[in-house]
Order: structure tokens, then sequence, then C-alpha cells
């Protein structure tokens, strides 16, 4: 057979090679969902932010926070995973009140009135900081895909931990139980996230 | 009931494709069989199914799950019957249908016992049918009753059509997405004639490579279903284009999106297809890489089919991950592997063709404008999948959109465009020196007047001066060619020049039908040059009866608008346009409301005219004040028209027959 | 005037005119806009798959206004990207950097030309042998051929194999309010129990882990804090019979043993026995309560002697009412 023939025999042969390689590398991605990252902020210091409150009132800077865990959480209420985890994050708040952890929620893409409204009717709790994020700096430094999300961090200011999607109360305490054992529980994902407001 | 028309249509269709195979594999030994019955039986049985899933839209049969998960009966005409391809099972039916036609049209033309390469084509496509009305009968069957109704949609289903009955009252309706423009019910069939199409020369590239027999005649055979499927694929991409532009909010017609990608290299794999299967019916060189290319092609349509479908790469189409995706891998697996593995078996009979003598030639151009279509293919192939590749071997994730295509589709359309110029005039085997330069100045002098002219003009942007210079090169070649041999015939024989004009298309229609797509190629890129480059945009916040200034209109937003319509509620904002003191329109930017479906559709007003679009996008509307996106797209309709004359010159080369096979596009002596 | 002279000219013209014509154009539109530039560089995270400078979302507006900020205040534009990128990883680029992971495709497309040319080039000084009659398919090739089919089978099935195995790992989500009953609360821990008690009030299965943790609490001596959540799940109507005796149970001994209200006590541990009169648990307690607390020796006694009749006490259990029993019938106070 002619040269050319031989080398349209290994063409062939290695592309048939390639295919079934490349095959399996795609069938092993079934089970995986194309949409999540893994936040780059986990183990790195936490973006500082200083914000005020859903009001107008004084609000608080991240780095006051310094020597607290802070759970960090971003909702809104046209988002209804926030909605479900809401009462959990309440209960969390106010259960670990006196240990040293703060929670912190921002409203996300949302005008703070009708955030502050939406607390006034599902309850808030008196430890839990609720803030505004104009222009959204804050959510935009935290890398925030969609809500609901929530960002631990340690006392010295690191993130260490991320729940992607709606929190419960179990997870929640796991976690910052966790943080507080000098744990990094890194980055878990309980659901999906929704990521546009509906007009 | 239609729950079991439905099914039946798909096994008979089944049965009628294992036939076809069976049957085949008779022929190619040489054994008498009737190959137009299956082929019959599969056609029957795909529009039965296809019929059983229009009544069930039309007359609002909610016992199928299908219907009840996608159709609504506040759905209006067309849509209704469009939803049949909205979503996933359905449009496998579509698919099944249009294979079955293709095998149908095959299988006739079959030429009696003797014919073994039409038996094994016919075989190859009831391999590929029996795949997918098997994905109908197993992961995707769009006939399964729903057992297990909600409010609104279907909660379970079952593929046993006799399974007890419980269908809902309503269902949710296709995408809003889906509903917004008629153009939506059309542009999904007419792309699947260009996917599936492209079967019908992989089927006969498969089949003369199985029989040993390669050559020219597997091209001829098949030459009018790749121009065909070319046609319609063009004229889907076009449409897909046009009605992202309509109705998507964000004024533009391609984002590089995987899906539109997965559309685009079919076509590049089978224009680059069409100019060398060209070569090898002249010449009988490019063996090897017609089959190569061929399958290629058929790979690529899969592979598109696969990526849209399994939901490994997230896109505007996708659909959510399902059973389908790894049926779609490994088909297009033993797709690839098997037609390698024969190509590798084969590979001593397809490696003995002649050499071009000289890259000045036509031949010579085919090569080059090949090497360019395939490196484009590659690029928009490795631009898609790079991500995915990426994350399943180290985990890390990128992402790439359009500034990495653009960087890349630039430069090559460019190329691509100057290698359309020097074709048409460069004749077979070579070109005596002196032709190319008699036929290349005029064109080259009238292609850089324009460019200047439009510079001092319109705009000095070098991506604009540099299409219209490349594009009016070569429709000046094309002209000038078509003059001088309508010139040449004049002289000799004393009639108008205009009369031998019409001679010398009529000579050879296919020639000058290719010419046709090729200007319309042209007017693609000049107006996309154009909307890329020179669009402007503003927002702006009006108060009613508050006015602005914008591209040398005056927009005056008159009042907010609600409408009811049977499938969903309406509301905007009514905006006078004028223009040099004269009303020239009124544009409604509004937001569609869907019941059921949180969030409105933004749908944007478009008001076309000669310069350019003008376009309107809702984004936000209170009782005080509108805020709207306003942009310009210059030049916009030349894409669409380019797009159409693009697929015009493909379907008019269908129509017509050259008259003579002639190597050379010299004058025929002979009167007409 | 000639050919050549001709052609020259128009040479000459072409020149001129090119000329002109790169002199006039300028490679970027006038008014290039750095902040459209790096937005379109950057996909929006929240849509599919549009740049920050194109959706019309109102988070790409804020990302865009970010940007705009930056480059007023005069931050390079990879300075800009690298921040973003610090927040959101390399999935929000659009444009994959020259470096590192991406260089692949950037190479890619120039490697792929060059390939090409070279194939074209190598082809050309290769031809094939010309009028090679075609072999005809002898019988090892047709072996190989059903060979071949085999193998195919085979990878085509082993890939369905292997896809849907993959199929099958998507992960769960946490599991909600409804798998309470489920969990392991040993390392949990108390702050995190009242919290996850707190969320689900409503919720009947949460009876169990109220009453863990008010076991906790009732184990290191805490009566007070255990005290509401045993009331909770004692005044639950869809608490079960197993959980309302228990707390009702522990109510009564922490009435008894916390506040010395023995007539509480008993009335409770009653109540207990109301629902269950077998209750091993209740007529210890109510025989502790009535002998500690109120000096019912013969009261005790009787209890005592019921529930050694009763096969189903365990023996540690019942070791302890013999001994308790020893003590009642002897007449003296309970230790």
């Amino acid at each position: 057979m002619s040269v050319t023939g031989q080398v349209l025999r290994w063409t062939g042969l290695a592309v048939v090679g390639a295919t079934v390689v490349l095959a399996v590398v795609l069938a092993s991605r079934f089970g995986t969902d194309p949409g999540l990252v893994d936040s780059p902020l986990l183990g790195e210091p936490a973006p500082e932010f200083a914000l005020a409150g859903l009001d107008g009132s004084e609000g608080v800077a991240l780095s006051q926070l310094r020597g607290e865990v802070v759970v960090l959480n971003f909702f809104a209420s046209w988002c209804l995973e926030c909605r479900e985890e809401h009462d959990d994050l309440v209960a969390a708040s106010e259960s670990f009140s006196d240990r040293d952890v703060t929670f912190v929620q921002i409203g996300y893409q949302e005008d703070p009135a009708e955030s502050f409204a939406y607390l006034e009717e599902a309850g808030r709790s008196a430890a839990t900081l609720y803030l505004a994020d104009p222009g959204s700096r804050t959510a935009i430094a935290y890398g925030v895909f969609g809500i609901p999300e929530t960002f631990f961090i340690d006392t010295e200011g690191t993130v260490v931990g991320k729940i992607i999607g709606e929190a419960n109360a179990l997870i929640l305490g796991a976690t910052i139980d966790a943080i507080i054992a000098g744990e990094r529980p890194g980055q878990q994902i309980t659901g999906d996230t929704r990521q546009q407001p509906d007009p | 009931m239609l729950a079991l028309l439905g099914t039946a249509g798909v096994i008979a269709a089944l049965i009628g494709s294992l036939l076809l195979v069976v049957r085949g594999m008779r022929l190619t030994r040489g054994m008498e069989a009737d190959l137009k019955s299956p082929a019959g039986l599969v056609l029957a049985g795909a529009l039965v199914a296809m019929a059983a899933m229009q009544i069930a839209l039309l007359s609002d049969d909610f016992s199928l799950a299908y219907v009840a998960n996608h159709h609504s009966v506040a759905t209006p005409f067309p849509f209704d019957a469009a939803t049949a391809w909205a979503a996933l099972e359905g449009s496998i039916v579509l698919w099944g249908l249009v294979l079955a036609v293709f095998t149908w049209m095959t299988a006739r033309r079959l030429g009696g016992g003797s014919d073994r390469l039409g038996a094994a084509a016919v075989m190859v496509m009831g391999g590929v049918a029996i795949f997918f009305f098997g994905l109908m009968i197993t992961v995707a069957n769009p006939f399964e009753v729903c057992v297990d109704a909600l409010d609104i949609g279907c909660a379970g289903s079952s593929a046993w059509p006799f399974a007890a009955v419980d269908a809902p009252a309503n269902g949710p309706g296709p995408n809003p997405l889906l509903q917004n423009h008629f153009l939506m019910a059309v542009h999904p069939p007419v792309l699947y004639v260009g996917y599936v199409g492209l079967t019908v020369p992989f089927a006969y590239a498969i089949g003369a490579l199985a029989l040993g027999t390669p050559g020219p005649e597997w091209l001829r055979r098949s030459h009018r279903s790749t121009l065909v499927a070319w046609s319609f694929l063009t004229l889907g991409i076009g449409l897909g284009g046009w009605w992202a532009y309509e109705v998507l909010s964000w004024g533009g017609y391609w984002a590089w999106d995987p899906v539109e990608n997965a559309s685009l290299m079919p076509w590049l794999a089978a224009t680059a297809f069409i100019h060398s299967g060209l070569v090898q019916r002249r010449r009988e060189m490019l063996q090897a890489w017609n089959f190569v290319l061929v399958i290629g092609a058929f790979a690529l349509t899969i592979l598109g089919t696969f990526l849209t479908r399994s939901g490994t790469i997230n896109s505007v189409h996708s659909f959510t991950q399902s059973a389908i995706g790894p049926a779609l891998l490994g088909f297009l697996v033993l797709v690839l592997v098997g037609s390698f593995t024969l190509f590798a078996m084969r590979s001593h009979l397809v490696a003995s063709s002649p050499r071009i003598e000289t890259f000045v030639s036509r031949e010579g151009t085919f090569l080059v404008n090949n090497l360019l279509l395939t490196v484009y293919a590659f690029v928009v192939l490795i631009g898609t999948t790079y991500p995915l590749l990426l994350e399943a071997f180290t985990g890390t994730q990128v992402g790439v959109g359009e500034p990495f295509f653009n960087r890349l589709a630039v430069p090559l359309s460019f190329m691509l465009l100057l290698t359309m110029g020097f074709g048409p005039i460069t004749p077979w085997r070579g070109a005596a020196p002196g032709l190319l330069w008699s036929r290349l100045r005029a064109p080259t002098v009238v292609a850089l007047a324009a460019g200047l002219l439009v510079a001092v003009t319109v705009t000095r942007v070098g991506w604009v001066i540099l299409a219209i210079v490349l594009g009016i090169f070569v429709i000046g070649v094309i002209v000038g060619l078509l003059l001088e041999l309508a010139a040449a015939r004049a002289s000799r024989s004393g009639r108008p020049l205009l009369v031998e004009v019409r001679t010398v298309i009529g000579n050879d229609p296919p020639f000058w039908a290719g010419q046709v797509s090729h200007i319309g190629v042209v007017l693609v890129a000049i107006g996309i040059a154009f909307a890329a480059n020179l669009p402007l945009h503003a927002d702006v916040e009006l108060a009613p009866g508050e006015s602005v200034e914008f591209a040398g209109y005056i927009l005056t937003y008159e009042a907010p608008f609600r409408r009811d319509e049977p499938n969903r509620a309406v509301e905007g904002a009514r905006v006078i346009v004028h223009r040099d003191d004269r009303r020239v329109g009124t544009l409604e930017p509004r937001a569609n409301f869907y019941p059921g479906v949180t969030g409105g559709i933004v749908t944007p007003a478009v008001m076309t005219r000669p310069d350019g679009d003008l376009y309107l996008t809702l984004r936000n509307l209170d009782t005080e004040t509108v805020e709207l996106g306003l942009d310009t797209s210059p030049m916009i309709w030349l894409v669409w028209l380019g797009g159409l004359t693009t697929a015009t010159g493909g379907f008019w080369s269908l129509s017509a027959r050259r008259r003579r096979q002639v190597i050379e596009p010299k004058p025929v002596l002979a009167d007409v | 005037m000639s050919e050549r002279v001709r052609n020259v000219l128009i040479v000459a013209v072409m020149a001129v005119m090119a000329i002109a014509l790169t002199l006039l154009v300028s490679t970027r539109p006038a008014d290039v806009d750095r902040v459209e530039e790096i937005g379109s560089r950057i996909k929006c995270p929240v849509c599919q798959g549009e740049s920050i400078a194109n959706s019309p979302s109102p988070m790409a507006e804020d990302m865009m206004d970010l940007v705009s900020e930056r480059v007023a205040a005069g931050v390079p534009d990879q300075e800009i990207i690298d921040e973003l990128l610090g927040s959101y990883t390399g999935a929000v680029l659009l444009d994959p950097p020259a470096s590192g992971s991406t260089l692949v495709l950037w190479l890619a497309p120039i490697a792929a030309l060059a390939v090409g040319v070279g194939v074209i080039w190598w082809w050309q000084r290769h031809p094939g042998a010309v009028g090679d009659p075609p072999a005809p398919p002898t019988e090892r090739s047709r072996t190989r051929l059903v060979v071949g089919g085999v193998v195919l089978i085979f990878a085509f099935a082993g890939i369905l194999v292997v896809a849907s195995n993959s199929l099958q790992d998507r992960p769960a989500p946490a599991s909600g309010a409804a798998d309470l009953a489920d969990q392991d609360l040993t390392e949990v821990s108390d702050e995190t129990m009242e919290a996850v008690v707190a969320a689900n009030a409503d919720n009947p299965q949460v009876n169990g882990m109220r009453l863990a943790l008010a076991e906790r609490y009732f184990d290191a001596g805490d009566y007070r804090s255990a005290f509401p959540h045993y009331l909770e799940v004692a005044e639950d109507p869809d608490a079960t019979a197993a959980e309302a005796i228990t707390a009702l149970v522990r109510l009564s001994w922490m009435a008894y043993d916390g506040n010395d209200e023995v007539e509480t006590a008993t009335r409770l541990v009653e109540e207990a026995l109301a629902i269950d009169p077998n209750s091993t648990v209740a007529l210890y307690v109510k025989a502790r309560v009535r002998w500690c607390g109120a000096g019912e020796t013969d009261e005790a006694v009787t209890i005592f002697e019921t529930l050694l009749a009763d096969p189903g006490v365990d023996p540690e259990t019942r070791a302890r009412i013999e001994s308790d029993l020893e003590l009642a019938r002897d007449g003296e106070g309970c230790p």
C-alpha cells in the first residue's frame, strides 16, 4: 500500500482512539451540574464592607465584627428559597447569639424598603444585622451567583465556609459548630439558587 | 387513543428501519430485496406519529404527558402546533419524520437489484433511523400517558399506552420565549431539514466505503441532498439569528452560544464539503478528504444535538439533563468509531488520486477554502467544548465566549471573502498568468474606490472599510466574469450583450447559483461589519410626554399601555418616533406576562429603515416613568437579506441542471 | 498606450488608493469605550452566557457601574478584571486569558492552520500510486469487520453503563425538616439543636429532636432549660404516645426533684399513666415520687411488686426495683 494509504489508515485509527477517550471523559460529566463554581474566596480574607441598615439606620462594617464568627447571608423577598430558610436563620441567630456569633443578612437586588417590609411580615431576629447593599457592590465582591447564598467568616476574618442554596437550622448550626471548633467546612451545595427577580 | 396511535407509528417506523437494514444486507450480497416498501413503512409510521402528536396538541388532549407538560389551552395557533417541537421528546419526533422523508426519497431512487451502493446507503439510513425511533420507544418517549395529574401539568407518566389515564385540565404551555414570535414555529423544522439532510451524503459515503467502491459515484448521487440540507441549514441559521434579534432583548443576533455553534459547525463542514466535492467530481481528487469531511459533518450534527440536549453545557437553549444524553453520546461514538474504522480499513482504496498541478487553479483555491473552513469549524468546536473538557480533566472552570470566537472568526471570514474573489475566476487545472490579472484589476480598483468613498462619507472604522473593499471585490469579480464571458459570446454571435448574459448563466446555472450564494455571504459580512462596529446606544428615563434625541431621531414617550391577549398580558410603553420633523412611526417596547410563569418576557420594538434599525427595549415601567434602552443597528437588514440570498443560491442550484459537463467555463461555440 | 504601461498605471492607481485608505482608517471605532470593552469580556453571572455589557439584567448593570467607577479612577483594565475574577473565578471570563489552562485555546487555531498547511504540502509531495486496482475484501478483512462490530457494540454498551452510573450520582440536596428523624445528633451542639427545634416548631417530627435536647439539659442538671421543651412535647397533640409519656415523666420528676411539688409531680405522672397504664418508667417514677415525696411506702411497695411481676422489665432496672422494694418493705425512707 502506498505511503498515503498507510498514513490515512493510521489517521483513521487515531481518530477512533481519541473519540473513545473523549467519550469516556464526557460520560463522566453527566452527573454534575455545569453551573456550579467553587468560590475563590474560601480561605481568603473576607472582603470588607460597610453598609447601612435596610431602613437607613446605622449599619456596621465587617471589620467591627472581627473576633466573632460572622454568618453572612444574601437574601431578597422575591426569592422563594430565601423565604423558606428565613425561620431557620432567625432561630439560629437567636440560638447562637450568646456564643460570639453574629448573623448578617444583606438584601440582594432589591429596593431596601421592600426587603424591610418583607422582614416586618416574616419576622426578624433581634440579634441579626439587616443591611442594604446599594449597587450590589458587596454581592459582587463576594461573587454571588444567585440567592440564597450564605458565607461563613471565622474570628480572624477569613472566609471558611459557604452554603449555596437554601440553608436550614441543622446545617447552619453544624457549620457554625465546626468553625467554633477551628475547622474549615468549605463549600456545600444544598439546592438551587435564584438569579433574577420577577419584574 | 392518541398515545396508542403515536406509539404504533413509532413501532411501525422502527420495524421499517430494521427491515431496511436486514433487506439492504441481502441486496448488497447480490440477492433480490425490496427496499421501497420498508422505506414507505418508515415514512408512514413517522407521519402517523407526528399526526398523533399534532392532533393531540390541536385538540387539547392532555392525556399525553408531553401535551400535559408543554401545551396549554390558551396557546394560540400556530404555537400550539409548534409545541410539537418545543421540547425534547417532541423534537425527536420531528427529527424522525424528516429522516423518514429523506430515507424514503433515497429509497425511491434505487436503481433496481444491482444498485448495491444505493442499497448500502439506504441501509445506513435505516440504521440511523433505528437509533432515533429507538430513542422514541425508550428514553425520549413522546407518547407517554399521564397517570398522575397535577392541577396544571403532569407529575407521572407511563409508557404503556393502555395505562389508566389521569389527565390534567390544562398544561403550563410552551416556554414563553417560544411563543413570542411566529419564527419560532418555523425555525426548528427548517433547521432539522438541514441537519437530517446531511445523513444522506453520509450514508452514501459509508456505503461506498463498506462496498469498497470509492469514486465519484457516491458524491454524484448524494449531491442534491447535500444541497438541500445545506440550503435549509443556511436558512435555519439565518432564521435563528433573526428570531434572536427580534425577540431576545439584547439586540444581538449571534452570541456564540453553544446551540448556535452547534448549527454553525455542520454548516461550515457542509460548505467545505460542497466545494471539495466539486473537486472530486471534476478532477477525481480529494477522495479521502471528502470521506473525512462528510463523516465529520454528520458527526457534528449528532454532537450538536448531544451538546444541546444533554445538559452538559449551559446555554439559552439548554434542556435539563435527561437520559437522552448518554444515548446520543453513545451513538456519536458509534458513528465516529465505526466510520473511521471503516475508513482505516479502506484507506488503500481512497489513497490513490491525482495531485493538483498548481495552486493557482480552481482546485487550489478550493483547497485554501477547505483549509479555512475546516480551521473555522475546528475553532468553533474547540471553543465550545473546551470548558467542558477542561473541567472534566482538571476541575478548573473557564468561560469561552464572544471575544474568543470573534477574534478568530473575523480574520477567517475576511480570508474566506478573499478566496471567494479568486475562486470563480481561476480556471480548473491552472491559470495563465495574464488571465488572472485581467480579471482582477478592474474589481480591485472598483473595490478600493468603494472603500475610499465609504471612508470619506460614512465611517472610517477599519473593519467596515475592509468588509466593503472585500465585498465589492467579490461582487466585482463575479459581475466582471459574467460580462467577460457574455461579451466574448456577443462578439462572436453578434447578439446583444444582455441576451448573451442570459445564455452564459443558462449554460451553467449551478455555477452562477453558487455565485449568488457568494454574494449573499458578502452581504452578510458587510451587514455584520456595520451593525457590529457602528451601533449607537443610550439608556434613558422618560416621563409621559417627554422626548429625547437619539441618533437623529426624536423619541417621545406618549403613555404606558396594557392589553390582555388569550395567552398572556402585555404591558409596555408607546413611543412616537420623529425624524427630520416628520413622524416616521410608533414603537411599543413591551413585556409579555404569561400565566404561571414568574417574570415578564421583554420584547423589543424594532423599526427597520434603509440605514438600519431603531431598537427599543423596555427596562422598567412604573406609573411615573419608563426606562428604555435605545439602540441602533446600522444596515442590519443586509444580514437578513444576505442570509436569504445565500440560501436562495443553494435552492436555485437544485432546480437547475448544467447543460453540459464542461471542464472549464469557456464559452461554448454551439448555438443555444 | 502599450499593455505594460497600462498595467503599471493601474497598479500605481491601486497602490495610491490602498495607501490612502490605510491612512484614512482607524482600527477602532472613534469613541472606544473602555468600559464597554471590559464589560464585553465579563460574563454576567446571573444570565445565560451574556456579557455584562450586553445583558439587560440589573446585576449586569451594577457590575458595569463598578467597572465604570474603576475605569474613571484610572485602574488598569487587567486589574479590574482580576478583581472580578477574585470574586467569581475564571468562569465569568468570556475571553480566556492567554496563559495557563487556556493557553491551549489560543494556540490551537494556529496549530490547526499549521497542521492543515502541512498536510496539504505533504499530500502534494506524496502522490498515491495511481492506477492501483482496489483489492477485493478478503477473508481476513471480513473477519476483522465482524470483530470490529462486536467490539463496537461492547464499547457502546460500556459507555452507556458508565454514563448511566454517573447519572445516578447526582448530589442530593441537604436534608430539610422532613429528615429530622434520621439525623445523627451526637456531634451537634446545643445551640444548633435549639435553632433547629425553634425553626421547625410546626413539624411534629421535631419532637424527637426536642426530647433529645431536653435530655441533654436534664442530664446536665439544667432543669430550667429542659423544662420548656418537655412541656412543648407534653402539650403537643401530635406527639406520639411514647414521646408524651417521656415528657410527662420527666416533667414529673423535675417538679418533684427540682421544686418539691409532690402534688404536681403526682398529677403529671398519672397523666402519663393515663396514656399507658403499663409504662414501666411512669410506674417507677410514680413509685419514687409517692415514696420519697409523700412518704407513701405501701403505695410504693405495691407499684414495685406490680413492676417486678412484669417479665418485660430489663435486668438492670429489675435489680434497682428489687433493692428499692426491699428498702420500702423495711419501712425506710428512700435513698
